[in-house]
């Protein structure tokens, strides 16, 4: 056999166009284009399986799985369509549910907006068909350098294997370990991440759709308030086929102040009069803690790239974190969409960065993220998290209330609520502004 | 010298095995991995062609999802994947296993030596690697702590009870090596890479002409829960209830 020399005197084996670090969503999407558009493509995925240890809520919106391939979203390793969106306050054991189904989310004829997944199996789905595109996927390695050459990176090392490439993307998650080799991103803040934690519980799907009031294939996803002992942070509920994923997300720094545990709290979440019910007889077959950025489009870095050097996914901080809803999974996909786009387009490794920021706008990523950056300034709020949902409480204790008595004024009642849980007009005012400027 | 195969057999991974309430196992959510003992066999094979200037190569029984390992042996230093594709491997016994895997080392050219685990860590039957030696009438070393190259042939070490012995064996033969013959190495990315590209042989089960037909079969898979004596020493000084719990354990007879 004849071994072609290419660049850098590399035989063919130890080159490939694009080296690609982390099987999560973002480093699969962006290889699967590539693969597909005829790119050489390495993944390099330290978990044994792709998913193996990677933690998430749960839902995925759709919109990203079809700019991948049309259709995609049929075969994929989903577990239900979501048809219910909730929100739930929860004031000591006291609970308010808001429950929005919208039939033209999941309208004949359309992808249904968006689906609860399980990491483990998603993940492991999305690597495999980049693989039949012709991506090679390399498990349990993990990569512990760039190589660097003449202010441009070059290659990995893993072990005691080094790789080349023309571009390596850096698609490893969180508090990204290549991104801080590169340069250019620091070892983590405090106060840009939390901390959340997750069970996966398992229960027969009827026993879900009874509980949930879901058909077969029909899911529900929930936001929890109120859960956090006033910690910034909030929960999470997903209904999965045979599971429910429950969650909480809590800002470490205030939680280190607390004389509770994160688990303790997660423990009493668990056990509230309204929430267990819903998880009763179920067991845990899962459990998980992984970092979660907070700081949404202020927190993007400022340069998500080098020659020979692009970021995707949760690695280029791309999360929106709402209150009501988180997404990543779908940000991570359409930014490895557009890594992969820019390294297609690109002519030279030095035109690839610049082009991916075009890229990150035309896929609309970067304006999404921008035009929701306002809701950093609400989650800020600290009272958000305990006050708000006691008082909701105490107003619904008012409304609901009957005992023969004669009733007091609705709007002087509401007022002494509002002052007996130590808020002001003032706030709520001030609120209101910064959820007009979000909005 | 001449070929070495190492046999190895796709597992359930036990750590995603769980025992329901009732006791009965629930298999759901198993993955499957190269059985724990399988890998120090595979290590052992690659050592000794390697020492040879031969090749090493891997084979296994088992259904459709077996396919997955090939390229995790690979990886581990084996030249190619031989691999036999059977529904029958989900029952099959180790008369069955040993009659498949023999089929397959006699079409292989040149096979000098068989190296397998001891057992499998699934159900540690210790049948296979006995049976391959009787089926090819080939010699079987089992319980191998250490192996080496003695001329023509192999000095190997068995481990007894409380004592070693030495023995030496002609070739071509089987060995059973037992865990703590090698510590596997981990495959680098070179090495993973590399499986990628290796060749792999697949046989179907049915153009082995082999009767599958278990003699043996499993009728039940049942969860198995140690009674507790539930005995807590509480009263008293902590150097007391050292004692007490020393004195009950000697009682119980183990220390
Ligand atoms: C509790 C929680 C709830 C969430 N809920 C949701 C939700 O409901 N919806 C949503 O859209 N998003 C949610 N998110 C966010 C979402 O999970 C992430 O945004 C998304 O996983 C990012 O994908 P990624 O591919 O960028 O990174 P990851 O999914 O983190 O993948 C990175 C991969 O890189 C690998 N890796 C890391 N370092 C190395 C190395 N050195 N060498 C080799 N491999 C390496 C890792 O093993 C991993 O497989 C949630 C996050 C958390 C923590």
């Amino acid at each position: 056999m004849t071994r072609r020399r290419v660049g850098l005197f590399l035989t063919e084996e130890e080159k490939f166009d694009v080296i690609i670090v982390g099987a999560g969503p973002a480093g699969s999407a962006c290889a699967y284009i590539l693969a597909r558009e005829g790119k050489s493509v390495l993944v390099i995925e330290r978990g044994d399986t792709p998913g193996a240890k990677n933690v998430t809520g749960g839902r995925l919106y759709t919109y990203a799985l079809e700019l991948l391939d049309q259709g995609l979203h049929e075969e994929a390793a989903l577990e239900r369509k979501v048809i219910r969106e909730q929100i739930m306050m929860l004031s000591g054991d006291r609970a308010i549910t808001i429950d929005y189904h919208d039939p033209s989310f999941n309208e004949e004829g359309r992808p249904p907006m968006s689906y609860t997944i399980l990491r483990g199996v998603f993940d492991e789905w999305l690597a495999g068909k980049a693989e039949e595109m012709g991506a090679m996927v390399a498990c349990g390695i993990r990569v512990d350098e760039l190589i660097e050459r003449d202010g441009r990176i070059v290659g990995v090392v893993a072990g005691e294997d080094e790789m080349y490439a023309d571009v390596v993307i850096a698609a490893d998650g969180v508090n990204s370990f290549m991104a801080q080799r590169a340069g250019l991103i620091e070892d983590i803040k405090a106060e840009t991440v939390a901390v959340g934690i997750k069970e996966v519980i398992e229960l027969p799907a009827k026993t879900i759709e009874e509980r949930f009031n879901l058909r077969e294939g029909q899911g529900a996803a929930r936001l929890i308030l109120g859960c956090t002992e006033g910690i910034h942070g909030g929960g999470f509920l997903y209904t999965n086929k045979d599971s429910i994923s429950l969650g909480c997300v809590f800002m470490p720094e205030e939680a280190g102040q607390k004389k509770k545990s994160v688990h303790e709290i997660f423990q009493d979440v668990k056990m509230h009069p309204s929430i267990y019910p819903l998880i009763e007889g179920g067991e845990t077959i899962e459990y998980g803690a992984h970092l979660v950025s907070e700081a949404g489009f202020r927190g993007i870095p400022k340069k998500l790239f080098r020659e020979g050097f692009l970021m995707v996914g949760d690695a280029a901080g791309f999360v929106i974190n709402t209150g009501y809803s988180i997404r990543g999974i779908d940000l991570a996909i359409v930014s490895g969409i557009a890594a992969a786009r820019a390294v297609i387009g690109a002519e030279g490794t030095a035109a690839a960065g610049p082009l991916y920021m075009e890229e990150l706008k035309k896929i609309k990523l970067l304006p999404t993220m921008q035009a929701q950056d306002g809701f950093s300034d609400i989650l800020e709020t600290a009272w958000l998290y305990d006050k708000v949902p006691d008082l909701a409480a105490d107003v619904f204790e008012n409304l609901f209330t009957v005992t023969g008595e004669v009733p007091g004024s609705v709007k002087k009642d509401v007022m002494r609520l509002i002052r007996s849980n130590d808020l002001s007009a003032w706030q709520f005012i001030k609120l209101g502004f910064k959820g007009m400027r979000a909005l | 010298m001449s070929k070495v195969v190492a046999c190895y057999k796709w597992v359930a991974d036990e750590a995603d095995l769980r025992i329901d309430a009732d006791l009965s196992v629930d298999f759901s959510r198993v993955k499957g991995k190269i059985s724990d003992y399988d890998k120090n066999a595979i290590a052992e094979a690659v050592n000794i062609a390697t020492a040879w200037g031969e090749k090493a190569v891997g084979l296994t029984f088992g259904t459709a999802k077996a396919k997955q390992s090939v390229k995790d042996a690979l990886s581990r230093g084996l030249e190619e994947g031989y691999w036999i594709n059977a529904d029958e491997a989900a029952d099959a016994d180790g008369a069955a296993v040993a009659k498949a895997l023999a089929a397959v080392i006699q079409r292989i050219d040149d096979v000098g030596l068989v190296v397998c685990a001891e057992g499998a860590s699934d159900t540690f039957a210790r049948q296979v690697p006995s049976r391959i030696g009787a089926v090819l009438d080939w010699p079987v070393v089992t319980s191998v702590m250490k192996i080496e190259i003695a001329g023509n042939g192999l000095m190997t070490v068995r481990r007894l009870d409380d004592c070693m012995q030495t023995v030496k064996v002609q070739l071509p033969a089987v060995i059973a090596v037992l865990p703590e013959i090698n510590t596997p190495p981990i495959p680098g990315l070179k090495a993973v890479m590399a499986a990628a590209k290796k060749p792999v042989h697949e046989f179907k089960g049915g153009d082995l002409g082999i009767n599958f037909t278990p003699k043996t079969k499993a009728v039940e898979f049942k969860g198995y829960v140690m009674a507790r004596k539930n005995v807590i020493f509480k009263e008293g000084e902590a150097a007391d209830k050292v004692r007490e719990l020393a004195a009950a354990l000697r009682k119980e007879g183990v220390l």
